[in-house]
């Protein structure tokens, strides 16, 4: 079933390619190239995206707890900050020390991340965020260095940070990411994959985001008859995935002729999938399917061998993080929601034996303000990230910690956060550990140019 | 708390009292043109003049597509009656000048669902809505107001007080009832609703406070200015980017942001009683003690200090729905909601000339806006068979109620059993009045990555709810509902059993009336060869057949692309 899948999927690509001549993206070749001769890659490798829609806030994530920054910390948020009781339990103990003394604690609901960061499992990266390249304060206000378009909207810096472009972008750097390692893939569009519907992250030039639903592929009811006749389910499919003229019905058609194509080899797989006993609890956000999400992911890396996948990039996601209001009610439960899912997700890959290759990443559109609007914040910038896995190198900080206030050379007022990492060199990280050469890393994030440090070594 | 009706249809059985169920479309009779071009002839004896050429009727394929644009969806009947008896003109005359037959509000409070017992949840909800789209014979304005809540968005699943049911009938009823008004007295209603003020967060927003160092929450200044009025660039009129030195221009800064957020503090409930859900619906009043009193800058326009709440408001709505981003940016949206993703840049230029200016020196005139739409030569021009990218993705809430319009579904104690329709897994992925943020279910600038579309710089918004299990739920739900409707809402397909002997004619017929003769001999073709396979020697192998049609052509892809 797998390889007939597989081998016709690269029958109808091998066939696009002949009619794509010369105007075929090198990639594109490549992973034809790859795909025919099968997988080489010993290993598996897995990277997952989880996203925080809305813009995370970041001072209430990962709160300054020193003596010097935690008053500078509360005193843009009296009220709506956590006291220094309440962070007593979650302050971190980094086996790097920040310089000056300066210490963060995880939000009290992120308690259940703290025994990763102990192990060394995962690591948190300091004031990172979406630029074009290293920006000062001072290139900021003179506008002498270019930007990233857009800044503090939320759809175009969603965009912006998985694709290094506004609304619109035609690929997304998981995708991009995919373009160059899914020829080592028996089945090449089981390379990038969401759970959680459609993201700009998981396309790339060739790649293309294949959705599940958080319960797996879909299966058409009618797929072997419709209506009493056999002859009837097998038209509707085929009526379904063909296009006549219009560029819509070539969109629409391959999303549908994908998905009934995957359906039987994925659902097949997935039902042979090992029984894990790590249990996810009861979702803090009833409205957040991430635990559902993340327990597909890990049921789909379960089976990663049976699919033939040697690569795979996956993005997840849950929102309501843009706390305008209501922040000391909402955002606890978020990160409630956050950290028992994290935490089940990276506690099922050490029991299927695989926390070594699957290394996990949040993301959001923006941070947010630090300053108060009396009971929520405002759309910021710069924000705090955390990496988890058995390949990371965690228990310490990346990147540089911020200056705590209102109108520091840090922030562009209210403690909206000017990056001090891009996300450019986030991803690169990552995907040097997936094992995207150096020489190839352009390619998947166009901009990585612009800075001396190109990779941080969490990962 | 948030009440999840996924899946759920609706259990409540409320009382209900009649209910507002006049399912053709009111269409005004009005003599031909060409009888009108006789006018009074005098009483001159008649001279051997040839009669007026009669003006060419429209073709029933025609008016199919017209109503797929401007309505919830077409019926057989409403088709063979623009087909002969009027003109598009007439036809939206006659639609601009019906009174709703009932507001959203109404059918909460007739059936039952304004009481106490529902205060914390979305009882009544699907109900209203599928009601109103469905059976309500004012179909222009439910479309126009579909488009509407897709711009200016308030989603129920984020107004997490008390009332909320009804605080959405009141919000919706704000773009319905100003749907053929001003875009301007809109925006002020809009700015005044209970709905957005929780939507977006200023409903309780209070002044800058010295003390604490907090500040105005700047949601709907930011949201307002995006989203619903000018946009993050500078335009033309024509749509297109106003560069400067090759750059676009933004329209606004952070610190504009900041400025207009001081207008939006101070607004909250016109009363306190909360046992009766009264306070939603009564537009929001100012409290002067939690309004800024300093000056509010943005846009190049001072609000001097110590201007009230209400005059702010105003000379702010004023200052904005002057600027000149105004009537491309709403206008081309529009367009894309009722026509084509991709509309010419004369398209939106002839449109946005006629928000600017009506004739008569309005701005912001809808009725106008949305004749010009629907009106224009690049709307009306019969498609080529062989158009590669006119025309836009069938929103799935409207395919459904295309189908429900089609064969007169009904709902006899007013349950509308639909439900919430916003799961990808098994039923739409879209909801109405479900959005996931303030950024709708999709976005006027989305572009699918990795398509034809995008690699030619063009957009497909509703595509952003197309992948694989939205497209196979969308089939499945649909087979569902076509074989057995949903509860009391039945189908009613006695005009096509007739036909089902006849697979080609059944087709013909279903042609027409979903995709306006859009699906190909081709296509039509294999379905017949489908068909046929199903025998019809019985009255359940005809209505086997008569599902299946209808299912192929739901599942077309050249149905699903409305050229």
């Amino acid at each position: 079933m797998t390889l007939d899948v597989s081998r016709r999927a690269f029958l109808q690509r091998a066939s696009a390619l002949s009619i794509a001549g010369a105007a075929t993206p090198f990639v594109m070749n490549l992973a034809a190239i790859g795909e025919a001769a099968a997988a080489t890659a010993s290993d598996y490798k897995a990277l997952v995206c989880v996203f925080m829609y809305g813009g995370n806030d970041y001072a209430n994530t990962l709160i300054p707890a020193d003596a010097t920054n935690y008053p500078l910390y509360y005193n843009q948020r009296p009220g709506l900050g956590y006291t220094q009781a309440q962070i007593a339990a979650t302050t971190l103990k980094p086996t790097v020390a920040l310089s000056g003394g300066q210490q963060y604690a995880l939000a009290p609901e992120l308690g259940g991340l703290l025994p990763i960061f102990n192990a060394g499992k995962m690591g948190v990266m300091l004031n990172v965020g979406t630029l074009v390249q290293p920006t000062t304060k001072a290139q900021y206000l003179a506008n002498s260095v270019p930007l990233p378009p857009k800044l503090l909207s939320h759809n175009d810096q969603q965009s912006y940070w998985q694709s290094s472009s506004p609304e619109g972008a035609s690929s997304g750097w998981g995708g991009r990411i995919g373009d160059l390692l899914q020829s080592g893939n028996g089945t090449a569009t089981l390379t990038c994959i969401n759970p959680s519907g459609n993201a700009v992250f998981l396309t790339g030039k060739s790649a293309v985001q294949y959705s599940v639903s958080p319960a797996g592929p879909i299966a058409l009811n009618a797929r072997n008859s419709l209506q009493g006749s056999t002859a009837a389910g097998t038209f509707l499919q085929t009526l379904m995935r063909t296009p006549v003229n219009h560029q819509m019905e070539t969109a629409l058609s391959q999303v549908t002729g994908r998905a009934l194509d995957l359906y039987g080899s994925v659902t097949t797989a997935l039902a042979g999938a090992p029984v894990t006993t790590t249990v996810f609890p009861k979702s803090a956000d009833p409205s957040s399917s991430l635990n559902a999400q993340l327990q597909e992911v890990a049921k789909l890396i379960s089976v990663s061998s049976q699919l033939g996948a040697k690569r795979q990039v996956f993005f997840v996601s849950t929102g309501r993080f843009d706390t305008h209001d209501g922040l000391v009610t909402l955002h606890p439960i978020l990160m409630q929601n956050i950290s028992d899912a994290l935490a089940a997700f990276y506690a099922t890959t050490v029991e299927l034996g695989v926390a070594n290759q699957v290394t996990t990443f949040t993301g959001s559109d923006f941070g947010r303000a630090l300053t108060a609007n009396n009971d929520g914040t405002d759309h910021g910038w710069g924000s705090m990230h955390f990496m988890l896995g058995g390949a990371v190198n965690g228990g310490r900080y990346y990147g540089t910690p911020p200056l705590v206030g209102n109108g520091t050379t840090d922030d562009i007022g209210q403690g909206r956060l000017i990056p001090t990492t891009s996300v450019d060199q986030y991803a690169a990280t990552l995907a040097s550990w997936f094992g995207v050469s150096a020489t190839d890393m352009p390619t998947v994030l166009p901009n990585i140019g612009n800075y001396t440090t190109k990779t941080l070594g969490f990962v | 708390m948030i009440e999840s009706e996924a899946d759920g249809l609706q259990i409540a059985a409320p009382q209900h009292s009649s209910s507002p169920s006049s399912a053709a479309i009111a269409l005004v009779t009005l003599a031909p043109l060409a009888l009108a071009a006789c006018g009074d002839g005098g009483g001159s004896v008649a001279t051997p003049t040839p009669p007026p050429t009669p003006a060419p009727l429209l073709t029933a394929p025609q008016v199919s597509r017209f109503l797929g644009q401007a309505t919830m969806g077409a019926t057989k009947a409403d088709i063979t009656a623009l087909a002969t008896a009027t003109s598009y003109d007439a036809w939206l005359t006659a639609q601009f000048g019906a009174a709703r037959p009932s507001k959203f509000w109404d059918f909460l409070a007739n059936n039952g669902y304004n009481v106490v017992a529902n205060i914390n949840s979305q009882a009544g909800y699907e109900p209203m809505v599928w009601a109103q789209l469905i059976s309500s014979s004012d179909q222009l304005r439910q479309r126009v107001g579909l488009a509407l809540l897709n711009m200016v968005v308030v989603s129920i699943d984020g107004l997490e007080v008390n009332w909320r049911t009804p605080m959405m009938a009141a919000y919706l009823d704000v773009l319905w009832d100003n749907a053929f008004g001003n875009y301007r007295t809109l925006l002020d209603a809009v700015a005044g609703s209970t709905g957005m003020g929780i939507y977006l967060t200023f409903l309780g927003s209070l002044k800058a406070n010295p003390k604490t160092g907090s500040v105005p929450d700047e949601n709907f200044a930011r949201e307002l200015m995006q989203l619903f009025t000018i946009g993050l660039y500078q335009l033309n009129m024509d749509g297109s980017l106003a560069l400067s030195g090759g750059n676009p221009v933004p329209t606004y800064t952070q610190a504009d942001v900041s400025g207009l957020a001081r207008v939006w503090t101070g607004w909250t409930y016109a009363n306190s009683d909360n046992t009766t859900p009264n306070r939603v619906q009564l537009p929001m009043i100012n409290n002067a003690a939690n309004h800024e009193s300093g000056s509010k800058v943005f846009l190049g326009t001072t609000i001097p200090a110590n201007t009230d709440g209400p005059t702010s408001k105003k000379l702010a709505l004023d200052a904005i729905f002057a600027h000149s981003n105004v009537p491309p940016f709403v206008s081309k949206q529009l367009i894309q909601h009722l026509v084509t993703s991709n509309p010419s840049a004369a398209y939106i230029q002839r449109v946005a000339a006629v928000f600017a200016n009506n004739g008569s020196g309005v701005r912001g005139d809808l009725q106008a806006v949305v004749r010009a739409i629907l009106t224009d030569s690049e709307a009306r021009a019969d498609p080529t068979s062989t158009t590669t990218t006119f025309g836009k993705l069938r929103e799935p809430v409207v395919r459904l109620t295309q189908w429900a319009r089609a064969y007169n579904v009904t709902s006899p104690t007013n349950l509308w059993p639909f439900g919430n329709t916003s799961s990808s897994a098994s039923r739409l992925s879209e909801g109405v009045g479900h959005a996931p943020s303030v950024f709708n279910w999709f976005r006027p600038g989305y572009s699918p990555p990795g398509s034809t579309i995008n690699t030619a710089g063009m957009v497909a918004p509703e595509f952003q709810l197309v992948n694989e299990p939205a497209v196979v739920a969308y089939v499945n739900f649909m087979q569902s509902l076509i074989v057995n409707g949903s509860g009391e809402a039945k189908p009613d397909y006695s005009s096509l059993t007739a036909l089902a002997t006849d697979s080609q004619a059944l087709l013909n017929e279903l042609n027409l009336v979903f995709a306006a003769n859009q699906i190909g001999a081709t296509t039509l073709a294999g379905m017949k060869t489908a068909l046929d396979t199903i025998a019809v020697t019985t009255s359940a192998g005809i209505n086997n057949r008569i599902y299946a049609a209808i299912l192929f052509v739901m599942a077309a892809p050249e149905f699903l692309i409305a050229k």
